[in-house]
């Protein structure tokens, strides 16, 4: 009886973190990428630029929070130039959690672990 | 070579070899541990260019960014890179997830070189590179520095024999100089001391002089100096002597020799208690025989008190005299058989008694055991039988 329990358990908790990752994926797709692709932004080059400068996972969430809550070129790590061809964004209206959620979605697209093949 | 020499030599051979290998082998562990950390340097430094191909690598697969990246691998080394967390991001060196400086310290089997990472190109801070400890050069500077001390050992040993022998030659001289002068002086003296004895013979069986006190006073004199002569002849020529065992009456031996001191025991008025079982055979070199019962019975009574008494006993196991003497002190007893030591400055001799008595016990493995009270006596008891 036990092991049934735990399995349905299990079950339960796959296809809701499954669901969660699909609705996450979804509202990125909707509140950020629906904007990002019309309008050709470098997401992977600007990951990269991130990367290159933050290094780990939660200071580069942080960084993109700051900039997200108050776009200037001081909160941004993008070189000038690159907003001459993008525009700057405008102040986000999403409420913190759901931003950082997005931020995260976002950060998890183009990790950089995912991308190295197993040694 | 004389004994004293050669342990003379020894000595200083035993100091000086191990004073050389002494300071050969700090200077040897200095050398290695200097040698060892340049060859380690330079293995470092060329984990360091390793680590900077890496750099480069990485620098290219973060501008590529490739749908799939693959990290840069290279035979006998093992990289790994770090976040600015020092967490682990990739690598192939996987045993440490945490990079923990101090921990690579610690470990003494791999070489390790960190550097930083700027900017941070695939996320990575830190870059480890890490390899094997190439211990070839280890093994051959050690297999060096052991030759190289095995030939300074053979020739500082060959040279401290030399020079060994350059030291002791001077004290060898004088050795072989007071030795020639023993034996001519003891060469010279046999010839005068025979004729004394003699002609006192003859002087005794006269009846002129047959009973004066003064021959008899020449006469223990002339035997006091003919056994000095003895004992300095036994010692001076010991190590050429060559001993002819055979099986002596001891009982005999014993009653002629305390007949002989009889005069001498006189003098001082002293008494022999004599116990002697008949007919006593050990299987010694006349000699030495005489030597020791002359020794002991001179002692006995040199060291006795005017009117003392010697008691005199053998038997099959062992053969005492015992003086009512002055005694020695427990703590001469043990050094009184050293060679001119003296346990009582108060009369006259040489001391050489009692060594030569130690030596003939020693050769025939024979024991002797020296009992004393100060004021009361001494009791002298060589023990064959056991």
């Amino acid at each position: 009886m036990g092991k049934i329990i735990m399995l349905c358990f299990l079950i339960f908790t796959t296809l809701i973190s499954k669901e969660l990752d699909t609705s996450e994926s979804q509202m990125l797709q909707n509140r950020c990428l629906s904007c990002h692709v019309p309008q050709q932004i470098p997401d992977e080059l600007v990951y990269r630029r991130y990367l290159m400068v933050y290094s780990t996972f939660e200071r580069m969430e942080n960084a993109i929070f700051l900039y997200m809550k108050n776009p200037n070129k001081k909160n941004s790590v993008m070189h000038h130039p690159f907003f001459f061809k993008f525009p700057m964004k405008k102040k986000s209206n999403l409420d913190d959690e759901t931003l950082r959620n997005m931020i995260q979605a976002y950060l998890m697209r183009f990790d950089i672990k995912n991308k190295f093949t197993e040694i | 070579m004389l004994k004293s020499e050669k342990k003379s030599l020894i000595r200083f051979l035993l100091i000086y070899l191990l004073s050389t290998f002494l300071l050969f082998a700090l200077a040897g562990l200095m050398f290695y541990s200097y040698e060892t950390k340049h060859i380690l340097d330079k293995q470092k430094d060329s984990l360091g260019h390793q680590a900077q191909k890496i750099k480069t690598q990485i620098r290219t697969l973060h501008n590529t960014f490739d749908k799939t990246l693959v990290y840069p691998r290279y035979p006998d080394l093992e990289s790994t890179i770090y976040d600015s967390d020092k967490k682990y991001i990739m690598g192939t060196f996987k045993q440490m997830q945490l990079l923990d400086e101090e921990k690579l310290k610690r470990q003494t089997n791999r070489l390790f070189y960190v550097s930083k990472v700027e900017p941070h190109y695939l996320g990575a801070a830190y870059l480890l590179v890490t390899k094997n400890i190439d211990d070839t050069l280890l093994w051959e500077l050690q297999k060096s520095i052991y030759i190289f001390m095995l030939i300074a050992g053979v020739f500082f040993s060959i040279l401290g024999i030399f020079l060994g022998r350059l030291f002791v030659a001077p004290m060898r001289s004088s050795m072989e100089k007071m030795n020639r002068f023993i034996e001519d002086t003891t060469h010279e003296l046999n010839t005068p001391i025979g004729t004394i004895l003699a002609n006192i013979e003859i002087l005794e069986s006269s009846d002129k002089y047959g009973t004066s006190e003064e021959l008899n006073r020449i006469e223990i004199a002339s035997k006091t100096l003919s056994r000095i002569y003895d004992d300095l002849t036994y010692l001076t020529f010991n190590h050429k002597y060559n001993r002819s065992v055979e099986r002596v009456n001891v009982s005999n031996v014993l009653k002629e020799r305390i007949a002989y001191f009889s005069s001498m025991a006189d003098i001082k008025q002293i008494k022999f208690d004599v116990k002697i079982e008949e007919n006593i055979y050990l299987d010694i070199d006349n000699n030495d025989l005489l030597r020791v019962i002359d020794n002991l019975i001179s002692n006995a009574i040199k060291y006795n008190e005017i009117g003392g008494k010697i008691h005199i006993c053998l038997t099959h196991r062992s053969l005492s005299v015992r003086d009512t003497g002055i005694g020695i002190a427990k703590k001469d007893i043990e050094i009184i058989s050293q060679r001119f030591k003296r346990a009582n400055d108060s009369e006259g001799g040489f001391g050489l008694g009692l060594d030569i008595i130690n030596q003939i016990v020693r050769y025939y493995d024979y024991v002797l055991k020296i009992k004393s009270t100060l004021k009361e006596g001494t009791t002298m008891e060589i023990q064959w039988a056991r």
